[in-house]
């Protein structure tokens, strides 16, 4: 399939395609429902076979079919290698042995500090979310993290309204140091652009193929100089498989 | 051998008092629904509840108004949307929570589980802690002196599951995912199970691996087929996800949401009514799911 403009692609589609092209060499991923999961799918159909999908509620080597609701659904656990309990697989993540990562979530900051929690404050909140669920362990234990999140400017914010999921940036990267932790979030990856983690937080990295640097920054609030990387084009392999994912 | 089974009224107002702490199993799979739903017959009340991810069936437990507290990693309705009863009680101060993350749960009953207070993590060490955790201590290893977070022990009074198999002496046989299933029940003091099918013990012995929890840990079985909708049971049904979404819409009112708990709680009190409810069209499509029996 040939793409004449990445515009014409739903938003969806575009971030599990960006986030495909980034899971190559990896062997297993620490993935959610949404997002996350079907750019895993999306990778393991086209430029990694051998990712091990590995799904919170125990389910290891998964390849979800049809949609899944929860990381416990017929559908994830149909079709899995293995299923063990939630305690193996996130002993497996914070011993280090899950090479990746994929989050999303309401709210990111510019160092990368996520929030499902509350909007506005913990006791008093216009909106009381869903909590952590896993997010906050992967956000602390895995080696490598990035984030998947649709281009909408209220989610990006100077500062979350809670710190659900830690960030990186230079004062965090300390105690992750100090208490032996993963390194944080060093990617987040939109419908429109990839940023990478510095110690003074995302900057733009390279945008997508037929978007502007202004449809790249476009409400966001942080400072963010254009990048003079080329543009993101996607493997021809992903874009054939797009379809063939359930999003 | 003692015999366990029971029935579903008689174990629920013999081993569960008001106040007590109750872990529910099921992870997207497996969920104790109409075991469950008898609290809210019975009007238990001032119970605390607990696991790592909790679905609409803590949501339906909360719109009851028999729960003083919640502790929990995450609660919601998964993939859908939010817990709205759950979110009316916080936001009107009517429920207590302890709010940590579904690693820190398990971690909790596995603490429990093995006899221990605490259990040393990575976690919850960088990020807000909500201040119902603000306890949370640290620890430091005598061997290395890394420091860790010290998650505390959680031993609930009573387990409430649902499994593929039971023998009458309460041997349980589950299997596909189990989440925090077996270890929240096996960190918990009685252990009440509801299953698809009672089995002999000869049938049982011809596959013990399948067993995750023996007989002398468990306190009840009561068989309920279909007692998990509308999630779902491996090699029995699929999970009803039309289910889960109308719930959504639903439990944004309180008035359509009192409807839904008399007719499916209230007017539902056996299984076969349970079943009725469903509708026998609904049963047979879940059959033939992914997962299911067919």
């Amino acid at each position: 399939m040939k793409v004449n403009n990445y515009k014409d692609i739903s938003i969806n589609k575009r971030i599990a395609m960006i986030a495909a092209s980034e899971l190559i060499g990896y062997q297993s991923c620490f993935v959610g429902i949404g997002i996350p999961s079907d750019a895993a799918c999306l990778a393991k159909l086209s430029v990694e076979p051998n990712l091990n999908l590995i799904y919170e509620s125990g389910a290891i080597g998964a390849f979800p079919q049809t949609k899944s609701y929860s990381t416990g659904s017929p559908s994830i656990a149909f079709g899995s290698d293995m299923i063990t309990d939630s305690f193996s697989v996130f002993s497996e993540l914070q011993a280090g042995r899950i090479d990746v990562g994929l989050l999303s979530a309401a709210q990111i900051d510019k160092f990368g500090n996520l929030n499902s929690t509350v909007i506005g404050s913990y006791d008093e909140p216009k909106v009381r979310m869903v909590g952590s669920g896993g997010a906050h362990d992967i956000a602390c234990l895995v080696p490598n993290l990035f984030i998947l999140m649709p281009h909408e400017p209220r989610r990006f914010v100077n500062d979350v309204d809670f710190i659900t999921s830690p960030g990186s940036g230079s004062e965090i990267d300390q105690l992750r140091d100090k208490y032996k932790l993963g390194s944080g979030p060093s990617m987040l990856i939109t419908d429109r652009a990839k940023f990478k983690m510095s110690p003074d937080g995302w900057y733009l990295h390279s945008i997508l193929q037929d978007f502007s640097y202004e449809d790249a920054i476009e409400g966001l609030p942080w400072e963010l100089k254009k990048p003079s990387n080329n543009p993101i084009i996607v493997d021809s392999k992903i874009i054939d498989s797009i379809d063939t994912i359930n999003l | 051998m003692i015999e366990k089974i029971s029935n579903i009224n008689e174990t629920i107002k013999n081993n569960i008092t008001n106040n007590d702490t109750i872990f529910i199993g099921g992870f997207g799979h497996l969920i104790p629904f109409f075991l469950s739903h008898e609290l809210i017959r019975q009007n238990k009340k001032d119970l605390t509840i607990c696991r790592s991810g909790a679905d609409i069936l803590f949501d339906q437990l909360i719109a009851a108004k028999i729960i003083k507290k919640v502790i929990f990693g995450y609660i919601g309705n998964p993939s859908i949307g939010l817990s709205h009863s759950f979110n009316r009680a916080y936001k009107s101060k009517k429920i207590e929570v302890e709010e940590w993350t579904n690693q820190s749960m398990i971690l909790r009953f596995h603490a429990a589980r093995m006899g221990v207070s605490y259990l040393p993590s990575k976690i919850l060490q960088i990020g807000d802690k909500p201040p119902s955790i603000d306890y949370l201590q640290s620890t430091s290893c005598p061997y290395t002196g890394n420091i860790y977070s010290a998650i505390p022990s959680l031993k609930p009074d009573v387990a409430l599951i649902h499994a593929q198999k039971a023998d009458k002496y309460g041997n349980v046989q589950m299997w596909g995912i189990d989440g925090d299933t077996i270890e929240g029940a096996l960190a918990s003091d009685k252990i009440i199970v509801s299953v698809e099918k009672i089995i002999d013990n000869e049938t049982l012995k011809l596959s013990p691996e399948k067993t995750v929890i023996p007989s002398h840990r468990v306190t009840s079985i009561v068989e309920v087929p279909f007692g998990a909708y509308p999630s779902y049971v491996s090699g029995f049904y699929s999970r009803d996800d039309d289910h889960y979404k109308e719930y959504d819409s639903i439990s944004r009112d309180e008035d359509k949401l009192a409807q839904y708990l008399d007719e499916w709680i209230y007017s539902s009190e056996t299984i076969t009514e349970y079943q009725e409810t469903i509708g026998k069209e609904k049963l047979i499509d879940l059959e033939k799911g992914p997962c299911g029996k067919i």
